[in-house]
């Protein structure tokens, strides 16, 4: 899988504000391992380039951090 | 399996004075899933986040232990909306017969939200027993109340004559009326086909429909000059169940108003006109089945070829005796 060079334009997109530096429901979560904790911030990112769009993730979030983008086509 | 030290970890947590750690706290025990948590789980129903609350809610339905219940209606009372309904649909799934004297209980609770809640949870119980309780609610000032205890009096066994919830069928909210029209076709006291035939002039138009809804489960032969007034009903939804009440009491002479219907705007409307000339079985309607077999909704020609057989193979059968 691709890493992420650049944080803007990704499907999975972390409110930093919000996430919270303990939780990892996010990263449990996602069948496909994409996301992470960046050990700078503690705040959950999208490491790798692949989504699903199977949206756990953004139902999981405690602080409803976490916006899946979908694909126009997908929606 | 998660071991004692991980998940007393995130029990301990559960106390933190941080909202956040408490929430990291109760979004992993969620996901363990383990019973063991199902006391600490119960306490943070009470935590001073609603956010906390909400997943703690979750986190006891998932778990699905009936120790939960009682914490859970005590929820039904929360002034957050989001918790309220957590912990209705919760208890949507926890509830059993054997919990219907804790609902009777909390029905007497001065809460409008929480005794709506309840009111719905009865319905899945069935238990003719929460009749009397039922009754109290019919003279409720809140419209929301008397709908919500008239639909629930529908989901009770056993119950085939309730003279209180008859009322309701003039009462003042449409809402009500519409469920009372509906609920009344369940019960068998003799003032129901009257009252049924009255409503099919009510103002609001579904509590018409549901009144031909009713009178379609009763098929009574009292109700009949009134079903073929509302053929000439406004919506299109009245006459298509007034027309599905007549199917079941066919009689010859409904014959010239039926084959009117089988010309209306609606095509669900010509379609049950098919069917119930099918059921009257007349010679009379062929010519008007005939046409309505180049009619333009698909569903229209298939039910006029319907009838049209079941016509001819009641004559054919005629002819043989």
């Amino acid at each position: 899988m691709a890493l992420i060079t650049q944080r803007i334009d990704v499907p999975v997109l972390v409110d930093e504000s919000k996430c919270l530096e303990k939780c990892t429901a996010c990263i449990e979560v996602c069948p496909l391992d994409v996301l992470a904790k960046d050990p700078q911030t503690g705040k959950a990112y999208m490491k790798y380039d692949e989504c699903w769009f199977c949206l756990p993730c953004e139902k999981e979030c405690p602080t409803n951090a976490i916006t899946v983008q979908i694909p126009f086509l997908l929606r | 399996m998660p071991t004692d030290v991980e998940l007393n970890k995130w029990i301990d947590q559960l106390q933190s004075s941080s909202q956040d750690d408490r929430l990291v706290a109760v979004k992993t025990l969620q996901h363990l899933g383990d019973d063991a948590a199902i006391d600490a789980l119960i306490i943070a129903l009470k935590d001073n986040s609603p956010a906390v609350q909400k997943i703690a809610i979750t986190a006891v339905w998932e778990l699905a232990n009936p120790v939960a219940v009682t914490p859970l209606l005590d929820c039904l009372a929360s002034p957050e909306a989001e918790i309220r309904s957590e912990a209705a649909a919760a208890l949507s799934e926890l509830i059993t017969t054997a919990h219907l004297l804790l609902l009777l209980e909390k029905l007497q609770q001065d809460d409008i939200n929480v005794q709506l809640a309840v009111l719905t949870l009865l319905r899945k119980i069935h238990d003719v027993q929460s009749l009397p309780a039922l009754l109290s609610f019919f003279e409720s000032p809140y419209a929301q109340l008397r709908e919500a205890a008239i639909v629930t009096l529908r989901y009770l066994n056993q119950v085939k004559h309730c003279p209180p919830a008859l009322v309701l069928i003039h009462d003042t909210d449409e809402t009500v009326r519409r469920s009372a029209a509906l609920t009344l076709g369940h019960l068998t006291d003799a003032e129901v086909i009257p009252l049924l035939t009255q409503a099919l002039t009510d103002p609001d138009w579904q509590v018409r429909r549901n009144a031909a809804k009713s009178l379609a489960v009763h098929s009574s032969p009292n109700a009949l000059p009134d079903l073929l007034s509302s053929l000439n009903d406004d919506h299109w939804q009245v006459r298509k169940f007034a027309l599905q009440a007549l199917q079941q009491i066919p009689n010859p002479q409904l014959l010239p108003d039926v084959i009117k219907t089988l010309a209306d705007e609606a095509p669900d409307v010509r379609k049950e006109a098919a069917i119930a000339l099918g059921n009257l079985g007349h010679p009379n309607a062929l010519n008007a089945l005939q046409q309505a077999l180049d009619d333009p909704d698909r569903d229209v020609c298939i039910y006029a070829q319907r009838a049209i057989q079941k016509i001819q193979a009641n004559f054919s059968l005629c002819d043989q005796l």
